[in-house]
């Protein structure tokens, strides 16, 4: 009976391993093939890496090498912002825990009400401020909004209220240093986990944010890779055929848009892999069991 | 002190490197911030290059040169690098984007944005909807700047009169059209002679065999209703007023007889599979009907079908394709027949570089002749490419006179709106027919769905 | 500290210039919060005041009452955008309720080195979202390609990408797809909500002679409910703004799939194509009212955010 749960528990657990994992195998596997291949033939064969080699060509020499110009923005403003959110959420989190000031309560609460209002909606207000600051066309219209980040607050808060004692701060203190020293000395080291965890959310978050730099960037060439994708998915034949031709000089077909996605995620994912042990173990900020 | 004893345990088991990572994403951010702030578009240097190059619009002397932005279509890309190529004065910058295919709003949204904040608009434009010029001319969009004396006169008076008309807005001429987009009937000549079948002239010929080729050679077809613009094919050629304008208001009336007769024709023929509802360039087609497979009898479509669809997309052997006068209804006159784009080019009034855009938009409507897809709508440029057509080895015959006798046939009223009408169709009725629904029963909802999209755009709607 | 037993002069000390500091209670915390201020008013509050101004406002910034909330429901669009997202939503807070349950709970069962495993295989997807994994998403929906192609055909009757992409099958495809990026996420936040639980609780049942199965209902099941809790909201606010699965398959299905399928892209298309911002704003604050509503139901249900726990 104990065998067949088990056998029935590794069923159930393998088959949705094969739902979450057969269409990123297909991904890394499709650039290898030629679009005829990839109709033709499984769709978990490997083809060739000189085909993944053409696909990169056609890739890069789509619209003057944009798809690095692409990265390049991804890049900049997931770091960017991220930096300006680390360097905001932590001491933020770390005042909101500690902190004896008026309005404590009143910041908080309105920093999880925010937390949790779609942000897509406030893109459009965001964009009239931006734009009533000139600040449109500028990167500073993508990495400011993206700067701020609310869960980010909320995750070093909990994280100071519950796994930081009061009493390591009030020894400090005692010791004569001020709340800067206490911050520095104390807070800020114990903090690594969830600067880690921020770190984490924040880059990706920025990363695959879509809505606000579609809505709000006119130029193509400061676009981040993941507007770039459905710029590329929509100029060219495979998913938008154009009247007057197919668009065959483009030379994107679905190996080339594979490779896209696939070049897409590598960043994200090699932050992902680093992250996994500070997830797992700071995110609820209790004992780990292995 | 026992809180010190351990937070130094604490701190000892945490390795250094996540303090270097802090440090460096200081220095990064602190980087970027710098550089940001040391602007980030370069139109100033546009504008101060093209302060050099001629910006009165009448000036046609001198070589083209400065700083010109285009925005073309993935087809329309070798045009703009061959025009970089001859025009070595020039720098171009070439942005490839969705050409506003299939109804959509890009332009709309971009232009908006542009206004907005005052800079980043392309010196040149080209879009395959037909209709964007419409309301590119008007508020609040104010983009498209008059032809008039960027385009060479002499030049502008060989486009046909109803190419011209389509580009003028309230007496104003806004654009020019790349290419004439004249729906004819394709044939395979090959096919058809080994069926034994004669190449219809009218649409009840061409039903009737359909009918028997699903019987005699079922999998073959004759036409197909799932693009997102074979309305324009089979309603506009049939004369269906779904988009005519009268003083200020559009007459939307779907369930005319012209539509109605029109719709109970390709209902049968939809349903024995001889016109499917797939798109002609989607992937599944090619599988169904293209290459070695072979299964494309007659074709209802645009001029630019010749090489574009048959050769480059589904890859038709050569010897087997030729054009045939569009079908009549019985043996009533006029003939008429649809079109299915004609894209223009638009040159932007806040260009910086007026001379260099006009330069740019006579050359590739009047010059550029190399794998043109498009019959084009200037006529010199046009009796070339329909030479170069009549001698291609890929047709089976000479498909120009039925071309070229089409050219003049496209129904008057069906006119251009502000609006686009493919979403409506794809979503109201190719979502249905896929569904096995017949196109009869999708009429009504089809005029409802396009009386929206116009009282949305600002229309008053007749629905007669 | 308390302070019942005589002390040491130098431990009174002490406790007096700690407590000295701990009374200086207005503005203790403060400068920490200082630079994260002007982020939450740019970029929190001031556009959600603004979006509430031009939902009430016209474009010359006169009052006009709930005109703009009437005009975007009389919208031919309004009704079935917000339909669509409902039932999206509906069908993915499902989905996920259910299955990341399930799934942390089947780990949690056994803690192993297997249970590692399909932990990190769960996750693998979540590097993709956004517009990654609609990409990779279109091709697994097209039968020609997709290596579930008979999974297509028997379950969606689609032997077409067209027929995969039918309107009634949308809702569906864009939960499968936000539950295949957000699942693996969930599961391992269930599974270190689940790691909280004493085992002494578990070995305690265990004697009592309670069974895998019960253990899980009975006992880990209620202890979680914060955190399933925590789950729906966020997934119901971001799940009401869905606009990137649609607005891809708009692209890609040619026009098939409406460019108004979801209300905020509804919302998009006012502002960025019609420029009207107030019925834009109207639409936005709709979104707004819905996510608080619900998250604010929530809250008070299940005592989430009570910071004494």
């Amino acid at each position: 009976m104990r065998s067949v749960a088990l056998g029935l528990r590794l069923v159930i657990l393998a088959v949705f391993a094969v739902f979450f994992v057969a269409p990123v195998l297909w991904l890394i596997l499709a650039p290898t093939k030629s679009d005829h291949a990839l109709v033709t033939g499984s769709p978990f064969s490997f083809g060739s890496f000189h085909q993944v080699s053409l696909a990169w060509k056609h890739l890069d020499a789509f619209s003057d090498h944009i798809f690095r110009t692409w990265i390049g923005n991804s890049l900049l403003y997931a770091f960017s912002a991220t930096a300006i959110v680390l360097a905001t959420a932590i001491p933020a989190g770390y005042g909101l825990a500690f902190g004896t000031f008026p309005g404590r309560k009143l910041l908080l609460t309105l920093t999880l009400i925010v937390m949790i209002m779609p942000a897509a909606a406030l893109v459009l207000p965001i964009f009239l401020e931006l734009n009533s600051l000139h600040l449109i066309g500028s990167v500073l219209a993508v990495i400011l909004p993206f700067s701020f980040f609310p869960f980010g607050v909320y995750l070093a808060y909990i994280y100071y209220a519950t796994a930081v004692p009061p009493d390591l701060l009030d020894a400090a203190r005692t010791d004569g240093c001020g709340e800067w020293l206490t911050f520095r000395r104390v807070a800020l080291p114990l903090a690594k986990p969830v600067v880690a965890l921020v770190f984490f959310f924040s880059f990706v978050a920025d990363w695959n944010n879509f809505f606000l730099p579609y809505a709000i960037i006119a130029d193509s060439s400061q676009y981040p890779i993941q507007v770039g994708l459905s710029d590329l998915l929509s100029s060219t034949p495979s998913f938008n055929p154009a009247q007057g031709g197919g668009g065959q000089q483009v030379n994107i077909f679905r190996p080339e848009l594979a490779l896209a996605t696939l070049i897409a995620v590598i960043p994200v994912a090699i932050v992902f892999l680093l992250s996994q042990r500070a997830l797992v173990r700071g995110l609820v900020g209790g004992a780990v069991k292995e | 002190m026992r809180g010190f004893e351990g937070s130094a345990a604490v701190r000892s088991r945490w390795r250094r490197p996540s303090w270097t990572i802090l440090t460096s994403l200081a220095v990064i951010a602190i980087a970027v911030t710098v550089s940001a702030c040391g602007g980030s578009s370069d139109s100033g240097s546009t504008s101060s290059q093209a302060a050099t190059a001629s910006k009165s619009s009448s000036a046609k002397s001198g070589p083209a040169s400065g700083d010109l932005t285009v925005w073309v279509d993935s087809v329309r890309l070798p045009v703009a690098k061959a025009y970089a190529k001859a025009h070595p004065n020039v720098h171009l910058k070439i942005v490839t984007f969705d050409g506003d295919a299939n109804g959509a709003t890009t332009l709309q949204t971009k232009i908006q944005l542009w206004n907005r904040s005052g800079k980043g608009w392309p010196d040149i434009i080209f879009s395959e909807q037909v209709n964007d010029p419409v309301w590119m001319a008007k508020k609040p969009f104010e983009y498209a700047a008059p032809v008039k004396g960027l385009v060479p006169d002499n030049a502008l008076s060989q486009w046909p009169a109803p190419s011209t008309a389509q580009c003028t807005i309230d007496g104003t001429q806004y654009c020019v059209q790349d290419n004439l987009a004249q729906v004819v009937l394709w044939v395979n000549q090959k096919l058809m002679h080994r069926f034994g079948y004669d190449v219809p002239t009218t649409w009840q010929e061409w039903a009737a065999l359909g009918q028997k080729v699903a019987t005699e050679h079922p999998g073959y077809i004759i036409g197909n209703s799932g693009d997102s613009f074979s309305h324009w094919v089979y309603l506009w050629s049939g004369q269906c007023p779904l988009q005519q304008l009268k003083s200020d208001k559009v007459v939307i009336n779907s369930t005319d007889g012209h539509c109605t007769r029109m719709a109970s024709l390709l209902d049968p023929l939809i349903k024995n599979g001889t016109v499917p509802p797939l798109s002609v360039f989607t992937p599944d087609f090619a599988k169904k009907y293209g290459g070695a497979k072979d299964k494309v009898l007659l074709m209802p479509g645009p001029s630019w079908y010749a090489t574009a669809l048959f050769h480059d997309t589904l890859h038709i052997p050569a010897g087997q394709i030729t054009a045939a006068m569009p079908l009549k209804w019985e043996s009533e006159t006029p003939v008429t027949t649809g079109q299915v784009g004609g894209g223009p080019w638009i040159i932007s009034r806040h260009s910086k570089n007026l001379n260099a855009a006009g330069d740019f938009v006579t050359w590739a409507t009047t010059v550029f002749n190399d794998n043109r897809p498009g019959y084009p709508a200037y006529a010199p440029l046009a009796d070339r490419w329909l030479q170069g057509l009549a001698d291609d080895s890929y047709f089976a015959a000479d498909p120009t006179p039925a071309l070229k006798g089409a050219a003049n046939l496209i129904w008057k009223g069906w006119n251009l709106v502000t609006y686009p009408d493919q979403p409506v169709w794809s979503n109201t009725v190719v979502t249905k027919l896929v569904a096995g629904k017949p196109l009869s029963s999708l009429l009504q909802p089809l005029g409802d769905g396009l009386a929206h999209a116009a009282e949305a755009a600002g229309y008053q709607v007749d629905r007669q | 500290m308390t302070s019942s037993y005589a002390e040491a002069p130098r431990e009174r000390g002490l406790r007096a210039a700690v407590r000295r500091t701990r009374g200086l209670r207005s503005g203790r915390g403060l400068p920490f919060v200082l630079p994260y201020l002007p982020f939450l008013i740019a970029f929190g509050l001031a556009p959600m005041i603004y979006a509430v101004k031009l939902a009430f406002t016209n474009d010359e910034g006169s009052w006009t009452g709930l005109h703009n909330f009437t005009r975007t429901v009389d919208d031919y669009r309004f009704g079935p955008a917000f339909k669509h997202i409902f039932v999206y939503t509906g069908v993915w807070l499902g989905a996920l309720v259910v299955f990341v349950v399930v799934l942390a709970l089947l780990l949690h069962g056994r803690a192993n080195r297997v249970s590692t495993s399909f932990r990190f295989l769960f996750y693998i997807p979540g590097a993709l979202a956004g517009a990654a994994s609609v990409l990779v998403w279109l091709f697994m929906l097209d039968p020609s390609v997709s290596p579930g192609a008979f999974l297509l055909h028997h379950v969606l009757g689609a032997n077409l990408f067209v027929e995969s992409i039918a309107p009634g099958h949308l809702p569906f495809i864009f939960a499968m797809i936000a539950f295949w990026t957000g699942a693996g996420g969930w599961i391992v936040v269930m599974y270190g909500a689940l790691n909280t639980i004493p085992p002494d609780l578990e070995e305690a049942a265990r004697i009592d002679g309670a069974g895998p199965i019960a253990i899980a209902l009975r006992l880990k099941l209620p202890l979680i409910r914060k955190w399933i809790a925590y789950m729906v909201i966020l997934s119901f606010a971001t799940g009401t703004q869905l606009f990137v699965e649609p607005q891809i398959v708009n692209q890609a299905s040619l026009g098939l799939v409406p460019d108004t399928w979801s209300a905020n892209q509804l919302a998009y298309q006012k502002a960025f194509r019609y420029a009207d911002f107030n019925a834009a704003a109207a639409i936005a604050v709709d979104l707004l009212v819905i996510g608080l509503f619900a998250a604010v139901l929530i809250v008070t249900r299940t005592g989430l955010f009570r910071t004494e726990d």
